[in-house]
């Protein structure tokens, strides 16, 4: 294991969730049982420095894991420790030292970027000049500063996107936690945030990534965790997990492993 | 820090929305011009001579002043009175048979500096009698000297003027304080929690009872402008809707208007958080309107059967809402009732401490919050 790796920041040991499922539900679901295991077990580890990719089909159970990660939703058995802090027992130690972008936690419509990144600092504790600094330095980055006044109704989705990226890293956290970063965006704005990704991994920072996009993975991620119907099919660096073959060709191997034909 | 800043930011969404600050205000504004209008349709009659017979009890020299100072401002309204000398009892006789319009009683000690009172019996259910009651009650209150006017309606039904404050104020005001408190809380609470920003900030490490009291309290205050905006649209112009002039409000004492302004404080941050828990038990805007509906039904059930249960134990104090509409009414009326006025508010903010922590629990509650 190379020297970047030693640090273990995230740990999940044994996360399960399981969800009741309404009537509703069941017949989206086409299921007469009233309850699904969306994750089962699962265990895996992110190090210091590491862009960790959790690769799976819809309703793998991606979404789901990444938001017990972030202290959303509580795990129905396991623990993770995000810095050695259980996400059981101090949710509030985790959220400080989490950054989680999601499309599920949206912005007000109502407010500014620059209004917005004050009142989240203020709610992660930043005090006012590391804020200031921050405030400066990232929207310069992303060019945020153009639309800083404007509010956010009026953004487009990648600007939103932009804004969303920054506010989740308003408190500097050591862990960013990112559920399908460059959906929806269009091409010149997906390549700011993977960029983005990137830099931040120079930075030390630990990136836990869920995406079903192979090429993301293969640019960004260290190690892959693939999992299919809640459970870790496989794990591993790139290269052990594919050898010769594209990421692309080694997941629909596994598919087909453990679900048969793909339908 | 945190709680400061979720206080600041729903501060600052109200103030800089237009469309929320006319919402709130614009029902105090229409309420005040449309009982104004309505009042002035009604009361649009030609004006009536009176000439009032009135009997004079324990007259003195003090007592022949003020009775000349009521005789001047009945013929200011074009109207003559026979003042006679006689007996309380005889007077009251007189009233009640219809022979005489008035009968005012001055007390031994009327005109000292101690005080004294001066009792007015009339009978609200004859228009000259009643006319007779509201000039010379007008006269007695506006007098710069301190000394209780106290009527006696022979009327079945109470005299309207503090009848209709100590009656349907209250029940206006319960409606009033509900609306202004639902139209910024569902948009607050349930609106956030639709359009998923509530989350945002359930992903910081704001405690929760902090992401309560951030939406309770500036909610609160931005509600009790919105009930003070109608309370005062009514309060304006309910004397002109119902014909009795100012002299009602002058009728209060300060005392008066600081429990009703505490009463007031104590319901809205209730209605606020019982609102507000609703609406997060709610997954959108329109399923928790339908919910705050029934509430609002509850309070205006409550808020009528206020008038009916007046006289009962003092039970009431106990009982959310009902027990600020009941001091209310004692409090419109003339009763200065401070402990039952003290223990509601307490009981209120009580009730409004333990719906704060539900709503905190609540915010924990991943199936409320984020159940599909």
């Amino acid at each position: 294991m190379d020297d970047i790796f030693q640090d273990e920041i995230v740990r999940a040991e044994g996360l399960k969730k399981v969800f009741t499922l309404s009537r509703k539900q069941q017949k989206i679901e086409k299921t007469g049982l009233t309850r699904k295991v969306a994750v089962d077990g699962l265990s895996f580890s992110a190090y210091r420095g590491e862009i960790y990719g959790l690769l799976g089909p819809n309703g793998a159970g991606k979404t789901t894991t990444l938001r017990m990660l972030s202290t959303l939703i509580k795990p129905d058995g396991g623990d993770a420790y995000i810095l050695g802090h259980s996400i059981l027992k101090e949710p509030a130690m985790v959220r400080d030292c989490v950054g989680f972008l999601t499309s599920e936690l949206k912005l007000e419509a109502f407010f500014t970027p620059d209004y917005l990144f004050d009142f989240f600092g203020a709610m992660h504790g930043v005090d006012k000049d590391t804020l200031a600094s921050r405030k400066k330095e990232l929207f310069s980055r992303f060019g945020i500063d153009r639309f800083a006044q404007v509010k956010v109704g009026d953004l487009s989705t990648g600007m939103k996107q932009k804004v969303s990226l920054v506010i989740s890293i308003v408190h500097d956290p050591d862990v960013l936690i990112f559920d399908e970063p460059t959906n929806g965006l269009d091409v010149l704005t997906a390549k700011v945030v993977t960029d983005f990704l990137a830099e931040l991994k120079g930075m030390g920072k630990s990136i836990i990534l869920s995406t079903h996009i192979f090429s993301l993975v293969e640019k960004l991620c260290d190690r892959v965790g693939v999992i299919i119907d809640g459970k870790m099919a496989q794990e591993g660096s790139l290269q052990a997990l594919c050898g010769e073959k594209s990421l692309e060709e080694r997941f629909f191997e596994i598919y087909h492993s453990l679900k048969g034909e793909i339908v | 820090m945190k709680l400061l800043a979720l206080i600041k930011k729903e501060f600052y969404r109200f103030f800089h929305d237009p469309k929320l600050i006319v919402t709130i205000l614009l029902p105090g504004i229409i309420i005040f011009l449309i009982y104004n209008v309505i009042g002035a349709f009604m009361n649009e009659t030609e004006p009536v001579n009176y000439d009032y017979k009135v009997c004079v009890a324990g007259t003195s020299a003090t007592s022949g002043a003020f009775t000349a100072l009521v005789g001047e401002a009945v013929k200011e309204s074009d109207s003559k009175v026979e003042f006679t000398v006689s007996t309380a009892e005889e007077g009251k006789a007189a009233v009640e048979k219809g022979e005489a319009d008035a009968c005012l009683v001055f007390s031994e000690n009327f005109g000292e500096a101690a005080g004294g009172s001066v009792e007015i019996y009339y009978d609200g259910a004859r228009d000259a009698s009643s006319s007779f009651y509201g000039i010379a009650s007008a006269v007695l209150q506006a007098s710069a000297m301190r000394f209780a006017v106290v009527g006696h309606n022979f009327e079945t039904t109470e005299n309207l003027g503090k009848t209709v404050f100590a009656g349907l104020l209250p029940f206006l005001v319960a409606i009033f304080i509900f609306s202004a408190c639902m139209s910024v809380t569902l948009e607050s609470v349930a609106g956030e929690k639709e359009r998923g920003t509530l989350a945002t900030i359930l992903a910081t490490s704001a405690k929760r009872h902090e992401i309560a009291l951030g939406k309770i309290l500036p909610l609160s205050c931005i509600s009790a402008l919105g009930a003070a905006s109608s309370f005062l649209g009514v309060a304006l112009s309910l004397p002109k809707l119902v014909g009795t002039g100012f002299g009602v409000l002058g009728g209060y004492a300060f005392g008066h208007y600081a429990l009703l302004f505490l009463l007031i404080l104590s319901i809205v941050p209730l209605i606020v958080s019982a609102i507000a828990c609703v609406s997060t038990l709610s997954r959108s805007v329109k399923e928790a309107s339908a919910y705050t509906s029934v509430i609002m039904i509850l309070v205006m059930v409550v808020s009528i059967l206020s008038i009916f249960l007046s006289s009962l134990g003092n039970w009431y104090v106990a009982v959310p809402v009902l027990n600020a509409v009941i001091s209310m009414g004692k409090v419109l009326g003339g009763e200065l009732a401070i402990w039952q006025s003290l223990v509601s508010v307490g009981a209120n903010l009580l009730y409004t401490a333990l719906l704060v922590f539900l709503i905190s629990k609540m915010f924990s509650s991943e199936r409320i919050m984020f159940g599909k």
